[in-house]
């Protein structure tokens, strides 16, 4: 028999946990189901909201002032402006202490690991004290271990980038690692547990220790986002007060510790409401019963095994090209799993352009919806009547140039799973 | 009139820097332009097949015979650039006996070693290869890194007292009467190693003896002093493969036809070719169907490459020449061979000749052609030693094999390091610092990457041919980044920056040709991680407006106010 | 039962043929460069590891494994040796968001270091053959279980453990049961219930035959509850530590005498069943990845975790439903164990026992116990798995319950050993559930 539950959500990233919560929010039986790992691990943790225009417009100040423009078709036209503040709201609940911004609509700007800054509308709260838009001097940190974050010339990227302070670098050897490719789970394991990194030294303060030298008057510091994984705040803490100076961490590329750790914010959360979460396994078929217009269950491949799963409503949270809810092959692109129309140039030459940063049709990949978010067919008819789907599967934006993905995920996530709860039994 | 110079090699391929070596050998002075990087023309557009000759056997037995010659003196001479792979030309059913046996007898006239291994024979060799192959035949084909070669040629010009110039275009050829006596160029930064944002300099290089080895370009540089060298380029793709499904190089056997070769080539494997007249080597149309038919055509010997991820694909433009009036129409059917055109004896103009055709597996015979000829016209008397005297790097490769230190490396980066630094890797990977891999497809250190830069300048891309680091199968997503840090030792924060973006454009360029499956998933990533984690696609500090930061949300209230606890 | 009268206690296949032979007699199986083609270089397989969070000699498994496989020519054997310091969880395999077939590589790369590298002299490479193959010294101490008991207790017994064979001496070795469950069986009689629409064919695995058949008996009496016919087919280790330790050539002669006594339960129409989380992985997985042999696929799709096939089968929720288990269980501190989160299945205990009135299962978190089967039995690694399980230890001592309950053997060890608690399995919970706790032989 079907493993039962109301709401089925398929795909465990943020847009998937959001419309899992949003659903176990209103009383209904949430199950997700999360084939491998999300791109919450590739991402740095920022919560984007809209960065810029889709036409490059920006760094964009208030992003509620340019929700409304935005063209028919996209994520946010199609949830509306209020959907956003609301699923803003939720996420602020739902993190709590471990995300800043919320105080204000505005954007931050937020130094990233190559030297720019970029616009967000929320932050880890391991960040919050290195905001590009606070004026104070910054001392920034590298590891000539990790060479994806050269702390001094990020440090004169940011003063190029006319950022309102002075910033200065510095390359230390991170006290405690001792081969060069050391991955940064283990930087962070050093300090998680504040290892020994001498037979007597903790590595919270042998690495305070070593950094202590360099600095001058500097009033924060800026660490790549290494410290901690378990106990973030008990090691920022500690470096703070040996140091005597806020600390921070600049987000950095895949594999990402604040990805991370909003991965397990939100599994938590998940378990608190009562979600149930089947991970490791893929949803690999579905099946109608009679209306052909009506998933009535999927199926799980459990390493070989069919398990049928049943649910009233579904909710399609795979992700893009990058998560694979989006698939490709010379010959065209589509959604693996339901086949809901992904619409696409026949022509795969005309799915880039030639400038790396140009208006790249394939990062605008994905199934269309209607405004209650169900994806549509060719003729623009819903393909399914209880399938909604939310974040990077969805066509029409590109949030990479856009710095949007964040809030698209939230805002479509929130929305789905408050309507699908809504509509259960009905 | 004293020339700069005593003799000016235009070209920066393996034709120029071959010949550039060779006079430097024979104590010539000589200074070597090249428009943009070495091998920044065909050379480093070709598959990388060093060949046994078996691909002439049948068609051209002179050019074979040469093939198989300067293989074997390849072997010696540049043992760090060349992987003995062997070759293997591959009859399916409906390929034609009759060939089968010509290309065998061809092979054994030539004094090419060629050895019949039947389909099962042929499928303990390459497992992957299709089930329903007839035979084959073995033959001594092999892999070779043209970047490396090239780079190598140039270095060892360098050090018998050769100037190297790249990035430096010839924007006109001085010609007084009927002698041309030199060339203007203009250099990208400035003469020296190339830095960016450096300010651009025009020169006028003066020289005894012109030798024009731009290949495909030969035309256009003839122009500039009147005169008609009537190069037929020919463009051909080539797709890379993500990884090797074969490890021999596996032909095709029969008579001509496009798409009949793959070749293994260091961590990858290349798919070739085609053959197409085009107007303009610098600008001719790059389409789909080419790449497709690669595919289509190569999965019938190798089934998987159906299914496999290609990371990019790449089209060279051959040099090919024949002399008026031959009247070849179809450009597989021009010869290979090489042609010294003397401008004094054809055009009645002194001071240079033009080097056009050839192959690069011969390109160290052609350039001991040209120098002979140069030689005989300055009067110098001096032996050819290229064949015996190894490329820095190939002095002694016996010491590779005798289970040199790691290095503190893991073994396969320590491998991938040594067999690319040959006999240097002591130079280059003994060091006290620390030693992270800054680029993990291709296995690339940070001190491998130094020494490069120490070579080239703020140019990743000479970085990334000395290295292979960004062409794994991340195609710089990953590594870009971390290769133009290393950068930032020497160089400012500005010159980092467009050289990073320089590097990263280039890379998009060929993947571009091969954006679907695994690899647009590939650029979709990259793409975010550049544009969405680090915003380089809004980077303020290239914006020509300033950014308002005060207008932005200053982070949280309670440490703005009391100045934290 | 015809197949349960010759419990094979006293067989143990293979001895006599302890030479090693080449692991790759073809080229084309070894070859998993194709493998990399998936792979986009985000690490996150990087992130899941817990061997390179706490040592970081091991590289992690990106590079382990496409990396390393990329950068591989035909003729080149030289793996790295750190990959023997893969514990085999096979975390990175369910963590790869592009499928990338990372624990074939490892055990592929780590079969070819075995071979190439490794001494078969060394003491090393014993300890690792003897650990490996813990199915054919197991049968001596069940047959001596108060003798063998006696002697692993004792303190010069470990130390000699550690200095002679490298084995941990911190740890205890696992208690050998007086009667294991095969024997058992068979004075049983075999199965008491006869079902030619209902067959189930267990696979056992050692550690519940020869140290804890009290699982055993709870999977035949549950099982039995539910109107199944239970076979139990001769068996030899499913060879999870043989992969582990890079010994493929012992792990295909176990599998060359699972599969077919396995598939010819198929064809009496039973589905197998398995109550070790690493058994299941490794019939279902492990099995069809690395070897070829007739009917492994058909085995592979075909075995299922004894508690998941319930839960599909029969309507076990509601079953559980209200239920109470009485006196004998209090709450739990439970842990999923990596091979169980692998077969998605990391959810299903406390999900389950949320049904059940008197009980609650804690869940302690995603966290690796450390001890990975043999992994953290080798005195080299005892300090980093302790390292690893740090996280679960403190987890479990926060969770609101003195039991710890998990379905792997191996982590149940090293649960035991890190918090002192005593560590039950899942289908002892459900048999007093739904059973009742009675413990006759019935």
């Amino acid at each position: 028999m079907a493993i039962e539950d109301d709401v089925l959500v398929i795909g465990g990233g943020l847009a998937g946990v959001t419309a899992a919560l949003a659903a176990a929010d209103e009383g209904t039986q949430v199950r997700l189901v999360t084939y491998k790992q999300s791109t919450l691990r590739h991402a740095s943790g920022l919560i984007d909201v809209l960065g810029y225009t889709p036409d490059g417009e920006g760094p964009i100040v208030d992003p509620f002032d340019e929700l409304e423009e935005l063209p028919e078709g996209h994520p946010y036209e199609r949830v509306g402006v209020d959907a956003v503040r609301d699923a803003l709201e939720f996420f602020d609940d739902v993190v709590g202490d471990a995300y800043a911004g919320g105080h204000t609509d505005d954007n931050a700007l937020v130094p990233t690991h190559g030297g720019t800054v970029k616009p967000t509308a929320r932050y880890p709260s391991a960040t919050a004290a290195g905001v590009a838009s606070a004026p104070e001097d910054t001392l920034l940190v590298g590891f000539e271990t990790l060479p994806d974050f050269e702390a001094p010339l990020a440090a004169a990227h940011l003063e190029a980038a006319g950022a309102p302070f002075e910033a200065r670098g510095v390359t230390i050897t991170f006290p405690g690692i001792k081969r060069d490719d050391a991955k940064v789970t283990r930087y962070a394991h050093l300090l998680d547990w504040d290892e020994s990194v001498d037979g007597t030294t903790g590595a919270r303060d042998a690495l305070a220790a070593a950094v202590s030298d360099h600095l001058e008057d500097e009033s924060r510091v800026g660490f790549p986002a290494v410290l901690g994984d378990d106990h973030p705040e008990e090691v920022r803490a500690d470096l703070e007060d040996a140091l005597g100076v806020e600390v921070f961490e600049v987000p950095m590329g895949p594999p990402s510790l604040p990805g991370m750790r909003l991965e397990d914010v939100l599994y938590s959360a998940l378990e608190e409401k009562g979600v149930r979460v089947t991970s490791g396994v893929p949803v690999v078929d579905y099946e109608t019963n009679g209306d052909p217009g009506r998933i009535d269950q999927v199926i799980v491949d459990r390493n070989g095994a069919d398990v049928p799963h049943h649910a009233d409503q579904y909710i399609l949270a795979t992700g893009g090209l990058v998560g694979k809810g989006v698939s490709s092959e010379r010959e065209g692109v589509f959604e693996p799993l339901f086949d809901c129309y992904v619409p696409h140039a026949a022509d795969r030459y005309d799915w880039f352009v030639d400038d790396v940063f140009g208006d790249q049709p394939y990062a605008r990949f994905g199934v269309v919806p209607d405004t209650e978010l169900r994806p549509l067919d060719e003729d623009d008819e819903p393909e399914f009547s209880n399938l909604r789907a939310v974040g990077g599967v969805l066509g029409g934006y590109d949030y990479a140039a856009e710095k949007s993905g964040g809030g698209v995920s939230l805002s479509t996530g929130y929305v789905a799973g408050k309507r699908a709860a809504k509509q259960v039994g009905e | 009139m004293t020339r700069d110079t005593e003799v000016l090699v235009l070209g920066g391929g393996s034709t120029g820097c071959g010949i550039a070596r060779d006079l430097a050998m024979r104590g010539v002075d000589v200074t070597l332009v090249e428009r943009g990087n070495l091998t920044g023309g065909t050379t480093g557009r070709m598959h990388g097949l060093l060949h046994s000759g078996g691909r002439y056997a049948v068609s051209d037995q002179a050019s074979a015979t040469e093939c198989i010659e300067e293989n074997k003196i390849l072997r010696d001479i540049a043992g760090h650039c060349v992987e003995m792979t062997g070759g293997l030309f591959v009859q399916r059913p409906e390929d034609s006996d009759e060939y089968f046996q010509e290309k065998l007898e061809g092979c054994r006239e030539c004094g090419i070693p060629a050895e019949v291994l039947s389909a099962r024979e042929s499928r303990e060799v390459e497992p992957y290869l299709a089930t329903d192959i007839k035979r084959s035949i073995k033959v001594p084909d092999g892999a070779i890194d043209p970047f490396r070669l090239c780079v190598a040629n140039a270095i060892d010009a360098q050090n018998h007292g050769a100037r190297i110039e790249t990035h430096a275009k010839v924007i006109d050829l001085l010609r007084d009467g009927d002698d041309i006596y030199g060339v203007k160029v203009k250099h990208d930064s400035g003469p020296g190693k190339r830095t960016h944002n450096t300010a651009g300099s025009t020169e006028e290089i003066t020289a005894e003896y012109v030798v024009n080895a731009t290949g495909a370009w030969a035309g256009q540089i003839g122009a500039m002093a009147d005169l008609d060298v009537e190069v037929r380029p020919s463009k051909g793709v080539m797709t890379i493969m993500n990884v090797r499904q074969v490890d021999t190089v596996v032909n095709r056997c029969r008579p001509k036809g496009d798409a009949d070769i793959i070749v293994p080539h260091e961590t990858t494997a290349i798919l070739g070719t085609t053959d197409e007249e085009v107007e303009d080597p610098d600008d001719y149309p790059e389409e789909q169907w080419e790449v497709d038919h690669m595919i289509d055509t190569l999965k019938e010997l190798v089934p998987i490459l159906e299914e496999a991820r290609t990371i990019r694909s790449f089209w060279g433009v051959r040099p090919l020449y024949e002399p008026p009036g031959t009247g070849t129409t179809d450009p597989t059917d021009i010869t290979r061979d090489f042609f010294l055109l003397d401008h004094d004896d054809r055009d009645g103009v002194d001071g240079m000749a033009s080097i056009v055709g050839g192959k690069f597996t011969t390109y160290r015979a052609m350039a001991e052609d040209i120098t002979d000829h140069v030689c005989e016209k300055l009067g110098v008397d001096a032996r050819c030693v290229t064949a015996e005297e190894p490329l820095p790097g190939s002095e002694d490769m016996s010491i590779l094999n005798e289970g040199m230190d790691n290095f503190g490396l893991r073994s396969p980066v320590a491998r991938r390091s040594k067999q690319r630094l040959g006999s240097r890797a002591q130079d280059v990977l003994d060091t006290n610092e620390c030693n992270p891999v800054i680029c993990q497809c291709e296995g690339v250190t940070r001190a491998e990457i130094r020494d490069a830069i120490d070579q080239s300048g703020s140019d990743l891309n000479a970085v990334r041919i000395r290295t292979r680091a960004s062409m794994g199968n991340c195609q710089g997503g990953f590594c870009c980044h971390n290769m133009a840090n290393e950068l930032s030792h020497e160089y400012d924060e500005e010159t980092v920056r467009a050289a990073l973006d320089e590097l990263f454009q280039e890379r998009w360029k060929g993947e571009r040709h091969a954006l679907w499956g695994e690899q647009l998933s590939q650029a979709m990533l990259n793409y975010a991680l550049h544009a969405t984690t680090m915003n380089r696609d809004n980077d303020p500090a290239n914006g020509s407006k300033a950014v308002d930061f005060g207008a932005f949300d200053g982070g949280r209230v309670k440490a703005r106010t009391d100045g934290g606890e | 039962m015809s197949d349960a009268e010759q419990p094979t206690d006293s067989h143990i296949p293979g001895t006599e043929e302890f030479e090693p032979v080449d692991v790759f007699p073809e080229a084309n199986e070894m070859d998993l460069r194709p493998g990399a083609d998936n792979c986009y270089k985000c690490s996150t397989c990087d992130t899941n590891c817990p061997v390179a969070e706490v040592d970081d000699d091991f590289p992690g498994p990106k590079f382990q494994g496409p990396e390393q496989w990329r950068l591989k020519r035909q003729d080149d054997y030289d793996i790295d040796e750190s990959v023997m310091k893969c514990s085999n969880c096979l975390r990175c395999d369910s963590a790869c968001p592009s499928s990338v077939p990372l624990s074939q590589m490892h055990n592929t790369a780590r079969a070819e270091y075995v071979e190439k590298h490794m001494s078969k002299y060394s003491r090393e490479y014993w300890r690792n053959r003897m650990l490996a193959n813990y199915r054919r010294l197991a049968p001596l101490g069940a047959m001596f279980p108060r003798t063998a008991n006696f002697m692993t207790s004792l303190p010069f017994t470990g130390f000699l453990g550690e200095k002679i064979l490298g084995i941990a001496g911190d740890r205890d070795f696992p208690t050998f049961a007086t009667e294991t469950f095969r024997k058992w069986w068979t004075k049983r009689g075999g199965a008491k219930v006869s079902n030619p629409d209902k067959r189930v064919a267990y696979f056992h695995g050692c550690y519940s035959n020869f140290n804890t058949p009290e699982v055993a008996k709870a999977l035949v009496r549950v099982y039995e509850h539910f109107g199944y016919e239970i076979m139990v087919p001769e068996q030899s280790c499913s060879g999870t530590p043989m992969f582990a330790n890079g010994m493929l050539d012992d792990a295909r002669r176990a599998a060359e005498t699972n599969v077919p006594e396995l598939a010819a339960a198929i064809d009496d129409g039973a589905d197998i069943i398995a109550s070790c989380s690493s058994c299941s992985m490794s019939l279902r997985q492990e099995y069809p990845e690395l070897f070829d042999i007739e009917d492994i696929e058909r085995v592979s799709a075909n075995t299922w975790d004894a508690i998941e096939y319930l839960r599909v089968h029969e309507d076990l929720e509601g079953a559980l439903e209200g239920a109470t288990v009485g006196e004998e269980f209090d709450d739990f501190a439970y842990h999923a164990p990596c091979h169980a989160r692998n077969q998605g299945l990391d959810g299903q205990t406390v999900e389950l026992l949320g049904l059940v009135d008197d009980v609650d299962a804690y869940d302690v978190g995603d966290s690796c116990s450390g001890i990975s089967g043999t992994y953290g039995w080798k005195a080299e690694n005892y300090e980093t798995s302790m390292k690893i399980g740090e996280e679960m230890f403190e987890h479990m001592e926060h969770a609101p319950a003195d039991t710890g309950l998990t379905e792997c053997p191996t982590c149940s060890m090293q649960m035991g050993h890190g918090t002192g608690y005593e560590i039950r399995h899942t289908l002892e919970v459900l048999e007093a559930a739904l059973v009742g706790s009675e413990t006759g032989d019935a």
